[in-house]
């Protein structure tokens, strides 16, 4: 999972966390909050009441007609006010809880109780509000906040989200950059651009080790390149020697079956070099890559030129292949190698009777090569180390030093070529050569 | 005619004249770059045999040097470094071709011939093998006036063992000729084996073939007077 994936999940359950948590908790935070503010809002309506007796006194609400007892309320009975002239011992000022009946309903109220003295005489003051209005308040206080709650979280989370994304914009173009090299070569040297200074010595951490690394692999390949060329020389020189002797007529015929056995080791030897050569010059890509071919020419060629080989040994080699695929951007001769050892190793190993059939598709959207022979297979060990340079396991006649293949995988991936292998011990192989997408 | 031989490379040097001496040619051994670019200032050369890694010299400034006097020399470039760039700027500075080292000797010769065929304009391109005619510029066998159709191998195959005509070539020899070097590791007798035979199948269907002879434990040689 991706990193900023990972952040803005973590981000997301703290908040639920919190939400939750809060959740718990709300429903007595919201009752504490309301019963505060009912009774400030009795504890007001008190003092209007106050007020206006002092105002106009307290007979537009009580005579002797009333029976010493004012009250009003409203229709739906959401508030009463009532006011009552009775002999009290103690003054009263509280807020309670309690059952009133009016109008033969019995309706629970928050109730404010207030006593006072006008002219001698003890009133009191009684403001209720019905827990039901109460309740109503509280409950759309209650919705309101979850809904902005949700919104909230909502919001934070794809703001996380979006932010994330730009802080870690750095690291996912270093990732980018690291994925996308097969050789350190090939390695984009130029630095990400970034105010995060952990991503910033990152980067410069891996370029330059990269670079380190590269230096190392060109040393490596320089010192073959000329190690090999220092080889040349003496193998030239013996070379020269021996086919000039060779060519004597007056030569015993036992030594000339000598000197041939010596050119033939010297050959090998000399293939030897020319490969490690090859592969090093590859690697280090000093191939043009700048012909245009159609592939299925270069299969016939192939073809044409093992086929009499094959029908020798007894061999159906057998073409089908796919018209009009043009590979650009390619070195024919490499390509042709490449194809050419594999095709050569099918055909030398594969029994009298067997076939090696050579066939050329589109997949998806992908151009396929595929080379499979009925030969005796391979172990899952033969085939870990097939494209290795120098095989332990030889199971070849000695002229074949078990380069070929690592040749091809070498031109493959200088092409951008992938090369699998599918292979049943007794029954056969298949080499799959599968082209990149845009070529 | 008169072949220059320039390779720092003494013992090599040595055994390529001894080679093209037994051919008839005439040979001048030049070891370093300035030893050569005074031979070539003063003499005339059909041929300059030119190494290219040479210790006091880029071995391409001389095919420059060379031209800039009016020499019309064959360049023959051969070295070890066989760097791709070297052959395209080689052969774009008008060197006439390319050998990479190792090379065989054999192979020197008939490619040598093969310049020498196309810079000189020789005509008589014809040459008579048994009861057959191969027509060098036309690249084909003809019996009586007739083509025996062969295969560009097949055909390559012959015409390299009849231009070596009397001498024993090993398969390896053969084999590199037609091969070339890329193809070393794959190296198989057998190839060369199947080639013949299938040549000579096909010739003996018209006439006996009896100067293709195969030499035990060797390879194979084309015998002629």
């Amino acid at each position: 999972m991706k990193l900023r994936i990972k952040l803005a999940l973590f981000n997301l359950l703290s908040k639920l966390v919190f939400t939750l948590l809060f959740l718990v908790f709300m429903p007595y935070l919201i009752d504490r909050i309301n019963l505060i503010q009912v009774d400030n809002d009795l504890i007001q309506k008190r003092e209007q009441v106050i007020t206006l007796i002092s105002k106009v006194g307290i007979e537009p609400f009580i005579t002797s007609d009333t029976g010493n007892v004012f009250g009003s309320y409203n229709i739906l009975k959401e508030e009463f006010i009532s006011l009552e002239r009775i002999d009290l011992k103690e003054d009263a000022n509280y807020i309670e809880v309690s059952q009133r009946s009016i109008e033969g309903e019995d309706i629970d109220y928050r109730v404010l109780n207030y006593s006072f003295k006008v002219d001698g005489n003890t009133y009191l003051l009684e403001i209720g509000k019905s827990l039901s209005s109460i309740l109503h308040t509280e409950k759309n206080i209650k919705k309101v906040m979850l809904a902005f709650l949700v919104f909230i979280i909502l919001i934070t989370f794809l703001t996380d989200l979006q932010y994330t994304r730009r802080l870690l914009r750095p690291l996912d173009l270093i990732t980018k950059k690291l994925k996308g090299i097969s050789n350190p070569s090939t390695f984009d040297k130029a630095p990400v651009i970034t105010t995060t200074s952990d991503f910033h010595h990152l980067d410069n951490a891996l370029i330059e080790l990269l670079a380190h690394i590269d230096q190392l692999f060109q040393k490596e390949k320089d010192i073959t390149v000329n190690i090999s060329h220092e080889l040349l020389t003496p193998i030239s020189v013996l070379r020269s020697k021996l086919e000039n002797i060779l060519i004597q007529k007056e030569i015993e015929p036992e030594i000339s079956t000598k000197i041939e056995e010596s050119l033939k080791t010297l050959h090998r030897l000399q293939g030897l070099v020319n490969s490690l050569l090859l592969i090093a010059r590859i690697e280090s890509r000093q191939y043009l890559r700048e012909e245009s071919f159609y592939v299925e020419e270069v299969l016939h060629e192939i073809i044409s030129e093992i086929n009499p080989i094959a029908e020798d040994a007894g061999i159906l080699l057998k073409e089908e292949v796919a018209k009009d695929f043009q590979f650009d951007g390619a070195n024919r001769s490499l390509i042709f190698s490449m194809f050419y050892n594999v095709v050569n190793n099918a055909v030398k190993n594969t029994p009298q009777g067997g076939k090696v059939l050579v066939k050329s598709f589109n997949r998806n959207n992908n151009f396929v090569v595929t080379i499979s022979d009925t030969g005796r297979g391979m172990t899952e060990d033969q085939k870990d180390t097939l494209f290795s340079r120098f095989r332990t396991k030889l199971e070849t006649n000695g002229n074949n030093t078990g380069i070929g293949l690592a040749i091809s995988k070498s031109i493959a991936d200088f092409h951008g070529i992938e090369i699998s292998v599918n292979t049943i011990i007794k029954k056969g192989t298949t080499f799959s050569f599968v082209f990149p997408e845009n070529s | 005619m008169n072949v220059l031989i320039v390779e720092d490379e003494r013992s090599l040097a040595n055994e390529i004249a001894s080679f093209l001496k037994a051919e008839g040619f005439l040979c001048e051994l030049a070891f370093t770059g300035l030893e050569a670019s005074e031979k070539i200032a003063i003499n005339l050369y059909d041929f300059v045999l030119l190494d290219l890694g040479l210790p006091d010299y880029n071995g391409l400034d001389l095919i420059t040097e060379a031209r800039n006097q009016g020499s019309d020399a064959a360049f023959i470039i051969i070295t070890a470094r066989g760097a791709v760039d070297d052959k395209v700027k080689g052969l774009d500075l008008g060197a006439d071709d390319y050998l990479a080292k190792p090379f065989a000797l054999v192979e020197l010769f008939s490619r040598i011939q093969a310049v020498a065929r196309r810079k000189f304009n020789i005509l008589n391109q014809n040459l008579n093998v048994g009861d057959f005619v191969v027509e060098l510029q036309s690249r084909k066998i003809t019996w009586k006036g007739k083509e025996v159709i062969i295969t560009r191998k097949e055909y390559d195959l012959l015409q390299y063992l009849i231009i070596n005509r009397n001498k024993v070539l090993t398969r390896n020899q053969l084999y590199e000729h037609i091969w070339g070097n890329i193809l070393d590791d794959q190296y198989d007798s057998n190839f060369i084996d199947v080639h013949i035979k299938n040549v000579r199948k096909k010739l003996n269907e018209h006439s006996p073939t009896p100067w293709l002879e195969t030499v035990r434990g060797i390879g194979y040689r084309v015998s002629l007077e």
